[in-house]
């Protein structure tokens, strides 16, 4: 029997790879396509309406044109353009939030796993405080009435998603701080600062990873559904927008499947990479479910 | 994650199912009627005061319970009695006698007479803060206000007026004065009184229907079968019960429509009814044709803020005027179902002498842009166009922000047209939606720059009444409510004083007199020049109505009156209604 290859690199596992493919895929399209297609026409009035798409045939028996490939809105946006402006605005909310999050938690989550004493007392109180706030009523009140644009709602949402990582960096280093390389590294005198960060921080990378994916969904899950209840950005709308619209104009009822149909795809596409990536980062951080899965 | 992936998924289920589900209520599909609400979940559902700004009243309260005293029809011109008999002014047209039909009751059996009519007429007289609804509009014209008998009224005015029944009693648009209960009022106060109590039967009105339940997002009404008009001789109303639904999008309000789940649906898009007709071949809508469409009374305009800069300009304003293509807003916001609007003007028949007067005079708005023009008055003015494409002076970018009522689509859908013209020409403009109540408070105490909306609704068959609401004597200062919404854009020049004078001559002259055309070309020029807002469209509503279970709906063959149900003339389609099986 031939002896299976006992190094093999963990972070080349096929769910992360083909995650990465899908995500990757959507980017780098999304961003050659701003490149080669005029992302201006995803405004309203840009195109023709209701158009479908090229070689498909609408309610009314009109034909879809080669100039808006992927059809057209009822108030003349072109498709293809909406998805090239919407699926990267879509994903730079979750990207924004999670990265503002897991920042946060980074910095506290060290220090009050470090520190301990009052600090730690203060920050596991504001983030068991924090866990405990509907997010979602509480943007879905700020967004109908101030109607903030894309950056401003992913940092709105990043107050909401830095609770999580605190808690789960803080007892990592609850655990690794009684650790032998830790306290060698406090005798001989290291920094406190480089005792965190240079020494702790590295062991915690596949986990920070895979949390911050994960807190990337989250991000995009919240902001979709503030979108699908038309609490978005409006002249260049993102998915959760472009749905919103095409529920508010009746697009399954009329048959305008590109409408509503490409945005949910995307969206569908997105959750999936983003969750193979997940289950990836989690067999790289874990070694045991490395080889449960062998 | 799973979790909150299956959470979002099933509040957008949620969503999307949300609404009525008729077939679920005890009462058979055959003898209940369900009509929608559009706008959104109501904000104060067990609020049925609706003296107070912010409430709300087309959730059934006032076309099945609070009866209006006259309903104008506006396909006979003619105003049609209801719990009035007669409404006659004097030859001065400053005193007008109010008559009550004889055996009005109160669905708790008391009488509905002359005392509550004055008792109602007095409280909005005592509101020193003009407040509450009408309160302002009864305070400019009626002096003192008596009882002669008890079926019999007696307003004396503060000048004469040819249209005080018209204006305030006859449902001219949407709704008219809510007569309320002594018994039950007295002594409550009107600004905080919430009029909602199960146990004592309130909201309490005379209609031929009670509250039976009320929420965000549905209001039930059960018939009462022993409603005064029964004792008098008149039939009772053949539906059982009325449900008043929020139904949220159109996608939704259509799919309950083509499922017969809905039967009177409000404004839908032409794309929406095609879609509805191709489900269900009984739905209909005022023409059986092309256009389909109704046309509502409140054109669309784009109100400015006269007192925020830059916008304070009226030279700036006529360059937002000049960027603006009304017929691509018709082509692209309404899929070409409405018209671009000539005047301030409602296009009714009464009203095309003034309006063809007003457009013989020049004065007419154009349909289509010219950016050339308003770039060179903006440029005049100091602006200049800076690397991003946008106009700067100072430092301070040329922005235009539009507020608008996040449930509204039709105004959203302007909107966004709108903003795109504006950011062609170099204006950063935005478009924010946001939620109604804000929105109205937003507009009433000036904290806007510009709002899509139809502040000039009022006239009908007669020019005056649009023309009175942007005269000086509603100014307020910015902070504080404009008087029954009068004026919110806060026109206050020495023009806005001219142009008033001459609207209070017209207020004090019969209906139409001789010499109108030319008053109103006079006050209109005023207007002009300065241009406060911008008429943009005329409103079109394209309301579908199920004949499935019900016929009798209003068309235009069978035109007893107009098809908007969300107004207090809905009393009259409810009496109207047969079952279809």
């Amino acid at each position: 029997m031939l002896k299976r290859k006992s190094i093999s690199n963990p972070w080349l596992n096929t769910p992360l790879v083909c995650g990465a493919l899908v995500i990757g895929l959507l980017l780098s399209s999304t961003l050659i396509g701003n490149i080669f297609w005029d992302t201006e026409l995803a405004a309203t009035r840009s195109a023709p309406l209701n158009l479908p798409p090229y070689g498909f045939e609408n309610m009314r028996k009109q034909e879809g044109v080669i100039e808006h490939p992927l059809g057209t809105t009822n108030s003349g946006r072109d498709m293809l353009a909406v998805m090239l402006v919407g699926t990267p605005a879509t994903m730079s909310i979750g990207l924004i939030a999670a990265g503002i999050g897991m920042l946060i938690g980074i910095i506290l989550g060290f220090t009050s796993g470090f520190y301990g004493g009052l600090w730690d007392d203060f920050v596991r109180l504001m983030a068991d405080t924090t866990t405990t706030i509907p997010a979602l009523a509480v943007l879905i009140v700020v967004q109908s009435l101030f109607r903030v644009e894309v950056n401003t709602m992913a940092a709105m949402i990043a107050l909401f998603a830095w609770p999580g990582p605190t808690r789960y960096i803080r007892a990592q280093v609850l655990t690794m701080r009684e650790s032998g390389y830790v306290k060698m590294a406090k005798l001989s005198g290291a920094p406190e600062r480089d005792i965190m960060f240079k020494e702790m921080l590295p062991n915690l990378i596949p986990y920070l990873a895979a949390s911050f994916i994960g807190n990337t969904s989250g991000a995009i899950l919240t902001a979709i559904g503030l979108e699908v209840l038309g609490l978005g950005p409006t002249r260049m709308p993102t998915l959760g927008v472009t749905i919103f619209f095409s529920l508010e104009a009746a697009a399954i009822l009329r048959d305008m499947w590109w409408w509503w149909g490409l945005p949910t795809l995307t969206l569908i596409l997105i959750f999936m990479g983003l969750l193979m990536i997940n289950v990836g980062l989690d067999e790289v951080s874990n070694p045991r479910l490395r080889k449960a899965s062998k | 994650m799973f979790k909150k992936l299956a959470l979002v998924a099933l509040s957008i289920a949620a969503i999307a199912v949300s609404g009525v589900q008729a077939g679920g209520h005890s009462k058979a599909r055959n003898k209940t009627v369900v009509f929608d609400i559009d706008g959104g979940k109501v904000a104060q559902p067990y609020n049925f005061n609706n003296l107070v700004p912010g409430t709300t009243r087309s959730n059934g309260i006032h076309q099945a319970v609070f009866e209006p005293l006259f309903i104008l029809n506006y396909e006979t011109g003619g105003i049609d009695p209801w719990l009035g008999e007669s409404f006659t002014s004097n030859s001065s047209l400053d005193v007008w006698t109010l008559k009550l039909k004889k055996g009005i009751k109160w669905s708790d059996g008391e009488d509905l007479d002359a005392d509550d009519v004055v008792y109602t007429i007095q409280m909005l007289l005592d509101d020193s803060t003009q407040s509450l609804r009408d309160a302002a509009s009864m305070q400019q014209w009626v002096k003192s206000v008596n009882k002669q008998d008890k079926h019999t009224v007696v307003f004396n005015l503060t000048e004469p007026n040819a249209r005080f029944q018209l204006d305030y009693f006859s449902v001219k648009i949407y709704g008219g004065v809510i007569i309320i209960p002594e018994h039950v009022w007295k002594g409550q106060d009107p600004f905080t009184f919430k009029f909602y109590d199960k146990e004592k039967g309130w909201p309490l009105g005379s209609g031929a229907y009670t509250l039976k339940s009320a929420s965000e997002t549905e209001f039930i009404y059960d018939r009462n079968d022993n409603w005064w008009g029964v004792s008098q001789g008149l039939p009772l109303p053949a539906p059982e019960r009325l449900i008043w639904a929020v139904t949220a999008t159109e996608e939704n309000r259509s799919m309950l429509a083509a499922k017969g789940e809905l039967d009177s649906v409000m404004d839908v898009t032409l794309g929406a009814f095609e879609a509805m007709q191709a489900r269900n071949d009984n739905m209909q809508a005022w023409f059986s044709e092309l256009p389909f469409s109704w046309l509502d009374p409140c054109a669309r305009q784009l109100s400015i803020n006269t007192q925020a800069e830059p916008w304070d300009d009226p030279a700036m304003r006529w360059a937002l005027n000049y960027i603006i293509d009304r017929e691509e807003i018709v082509r692209v916001a309404y899929e070409g179902t409405t018209i671009p609007s000539m005047t301030l003007f409602v296009h009714y028949g009464g009203l095309f002498p003034y309006i063809d007067a007003v457009v013989a005079a020049g004065m007419g708005m154009r349909l289509n842009a010219s950016p050339h023009i308003a770039q060179k008055i903006i440029e005049s003015k100091g602006w200049t166009k800076g690397s991003d494409g946008f106009y700067q002076k100072g430092g301070k970018t040329l922005e235009f922000v539009i507020k608008t009522h996040e449930g509204f689509i039709e105004k959203r859908r302007i909107t966004d047209v709108v903003v795109e013209q504006f950011l062609d020409a170099g204006i950063k403009a935005e478009h924010r939606p946001i939620a109604g109540a804000t929105w109205d408070n937003d507009r009433y105490t000036g904290n806007f720059m510009g709002s899509m909306d139809w502040h000039s609704c009022g006239s009908i068959n007669e020019p005056y009444a649009s023309l009175n609401r942007f005269t000086a004597k509603y100014l307020k200062p910015v902070g504080t409510t404009s008087p029954g919404g009068n004026n919110y854009v806060r026109w206050d020049t020495a023009k806005s004083k001219e142009f008033t004078q001459i609207v209070d001559k017209m207020g004090a002259m019969p209906l139409n007199a001789p010499g109108m055309v030319d008053m109103v070309v006079d006050a209109y020029r005023l207007w002009y020049e300065e241009l406060p807002f911008i008429p943009i469209t005329q409103a079109r509503k394209l309301i579908p109505f199920d004949t499935t279970y019900w016929t009798g709906w209003p068309t235009a063959e069978n035109n007893y009156n107009h098809p908007a149900t969300w107004w207090q003339s809905t009393h009259q389609i409810i009496h109207n209604l047969k079952p279809a099986k």
